[in-house]
């Protein structure tokens, strides 16, 4: 994983120089994201001389404006522009993707007028995070001839499997309200991405990642659709992590949770014992 | 300002933190309590997970009784032999709520039953002080120059077995009494994140019969030790521990605490004691209207398991 992401930086090191280059004076006659690509559309006629350079030139071609998000004590959410090129004609589509694990959704119900969880159910295998991204309607991409691998989000987690069986009816209840509860936390983003087109083979979408996310490497596929079928596709992992103090606090009280307890009593008594004797000065 | 929560997950703006911390030392400031029944569950109202704010809340709870203690200590306030007594019913109390408390987590019960447990206690303790700084406003009025009525109290304490005699607070009562307080205290303080001096002190006063001069001391005494042994359990156990949600919160207190102090010598006690049990109802209202609300979805989710 970590030998990719260094090869994928040192491509992106040339492509952020090209579409750098590119990016900055698009943005203007582009405010919203425009559905329609406009081929070439503003001045930019900069652009082409990096691409003969390579004799090969893969179909596809994208890179991250990070190469990890980092939760810092600062952190408030973070969006990452993915970009890249592709050979003409053909559409974009982008399929993000939290780490898998185990979800458990619990149900409240009325009981004597209050309000309690009765009911709970896990699923093995959901996502973190589910996005989707993509340069047309992903209907009409798809429609012709189905993308394959490409699910959207109602697809992706029809796939999840319950940990414990339970009839049909009830299982798609606490599928919804994972979806409900996933939305709410910003992490199934209900809206498709817009992934713009510049001069017919640039391309980039922002991808908003909110503040209570989940740690873990997610994946970033871009996939390159002519006529509704899948000719590229490119994947960057993306590490979402804590770093700093807030990770070395977060790592002590996961791994050494005793010492870590300790150390907070420490703290509290240093503190109080500190602030009493300052209160009384005053 | 905000801050992101390493334990908790999420970033707070700082000063709503600050602002919660010196709320409950104004608290403390002015009634001599811990104010941590007050500051749980308004953790709760801002976002913060019920498991981590009852969790750091008693982290907090060690700092602002390690400061009160100093001084109780060095005014020799504080009845070391009862404080042992109660302390030994408050570890066994602690660690079994602890354990509890896990259980209920486990089984998705946990924010219910704090939420239950907090409109029980505050609306019980909020009507109690009402009616009695009401009784003391009307019978004052009446009568300016009564003196302030003593509860005398015959209870069932003196047939208990295992009597021990505690020269200090000059009682000769069975054991089993301020361990059985100790314990239940114990198990408030693991659930709830509170110290429970506001239930310990009346309890002292009234059921064991302490002198008020040594009550508070050793009730801080008591409170110092289970609220260090809950957050040692919770970091261990649940690492539920946000240290630096505590240290905000012990920051505020800081602050706030001189301010309660030099509040309550200025207005009369009668008042203080309305004014106090009129915003602990009001905290009891609102979480009992969460809890009979319709909530906007019925759904949520439990921890995150990453399977191997």
């Amino acid at each position: 994983m970590k030998r990719l992401g260094r090869l994928a930086a040192a491509i992106a090191a040339f492509a952020v120089a090209t579409t750098a280059a590119a990016q900055s004076p698009r943005i203007e006659p582009a405010p919203g994201a425009l559905p329609v690509p406009n081929v070439g559309g503003p001045p930019d006629a900069g652009t082409p001389p990096s691409v003969p350079v390579e004799p090969t030139t893969p179909e596809l071609i994208v890179d991250l404006s990070r190469a990890r998000v980092s939760i810092t004590s600062a952190f408030q959410g973070e969006s990452i522009l993915m970009f890249g090129m592709f050979d003409p004609p053909g559409e974009i589509v982008v399929v993000v993707q939290g780490p898998a694990a185990r979800e458990t959704v619990m149900r409240k119900q009325r009981v004597l007028g209050l309000w309690l969880n009765t009911g709970r159910q896990s699923f093995d295998d959901v996502p973190a995070y589910y996005a989707i991204a993509a340069s047309q309607p992903l209907q009409r991409l798809l429609a012709r001839g189905a993308g394959g691998e490409i699910l959207s989000l109602a697809d992706r987690l029809s796939t999840i499997k319950p940990a414990t069986p339970r009839d049909a009816d009830a299982l798609a209840a606490f599928r919804s309200g994972l979806v409900e509860v996933k939305r709410r936390e910003g992490l199934y983003p209900a809206a498709i991405g817009q992934v713009t087109v510049q001069a017919g083979r640039l391309f980039r979408v922002d991808l908003p990642f909110p503040s209570r996310l989940p740690e873990g490497v997610y994946d970033i596929k871009a996939y390159l659709l002519r006529d509704g079928k899948i000719v590229a596709a490119v994947s960057r992992p993306l590490p979402v992590g804590k770093v700093g103090f807030s990770a070395q606090l977060a790592g002590w009280a996961d791994n050494e949770g005793p010492l870590y307890g300790l150390g907070a009593i420490l703290m509290a008594l240093l503190a109080g014992w500190l602030g009493g004797a300052v209160l009384r000065r005053l | 300002m905000e801050i992101y929560l390493p334990i908790a997950e999420q970033s707070m703006n700082v000063f709503v933190l600050l602002g919660l911390g010196a709320a409950a030392g104004l608290l403390a400031g002015m009634f001599g309590v811990g104010g941590g029944f007050l500051a749980t569950p308004l953790l709760i109202f801002v976002g913060i997970p019920p498991a981590v704010a009852v969790a750091s809340q008693a982290n907090q709870v060690v700092a602002n009784s390690v400061s009160s203690l100093q001084v109780q200590l060095r005014r020799g306030n504080v009845d070391l032999r009862m404080g042992l007594v109660l302390l030994l019913g408050g570890m066994i109390g602690s660690s079994a709520g602890v354990s509890l408390f896990t259980y209920l987590k486990r089984i998705g019960q946990i924010d219910f039953v704090i939420a239950v447990l907090y409109v029980v206690m505050l609306s019980t303790i909020g009507f109690l002080m009402l009616a009695e700084s009401l009784r003391t406003y009307l019978k004052r009025r009446r009568n300016p120059e009564a003196p302030r009525g003593k509860l005398h109290t015959h209870y069932l304490v003196h047939r208990l077995p295992l009597k021990l005699r505690f020269y200090k607070s000059k009682l000769y009562i069975s054991a089993l009494l301020p361990i059985g307080l100790g314990f239940v205290i114990g198990i408030l303080s693991a659930i709830l994140g509170v110290g429970g001096g506001f239930v310990l002190v009346p309890a002292m006063i009234y059921l064991l019969g302490m002198p008020t001069a040594v009550v508070i001391g050793t009730s801080n005494f008591q409170i110092l030790f289970v609220a260090a042994n809950v957050t040692f359990l919770q970091a261990a156990t649940n690492g539920t521990v946000d240290v630096v949600l505590a240290l905000l919160l012990i920051l505020g207190g800081v602050v706030g605490a001189p301010i309660g102090a030099r509040l309550a010598a200025r207005l009369p006690g009668v008042v203080l004691r309305g004014l106090m049990s009129l915003l602990i109802l009001a905290v009891a209202a609102e979480l009992l209207t969460e809890l009979l609300r319709t909530p906007s979805s019925p759904y949520s989710l439990g921890t995150r398991e990453v399977l191997p």
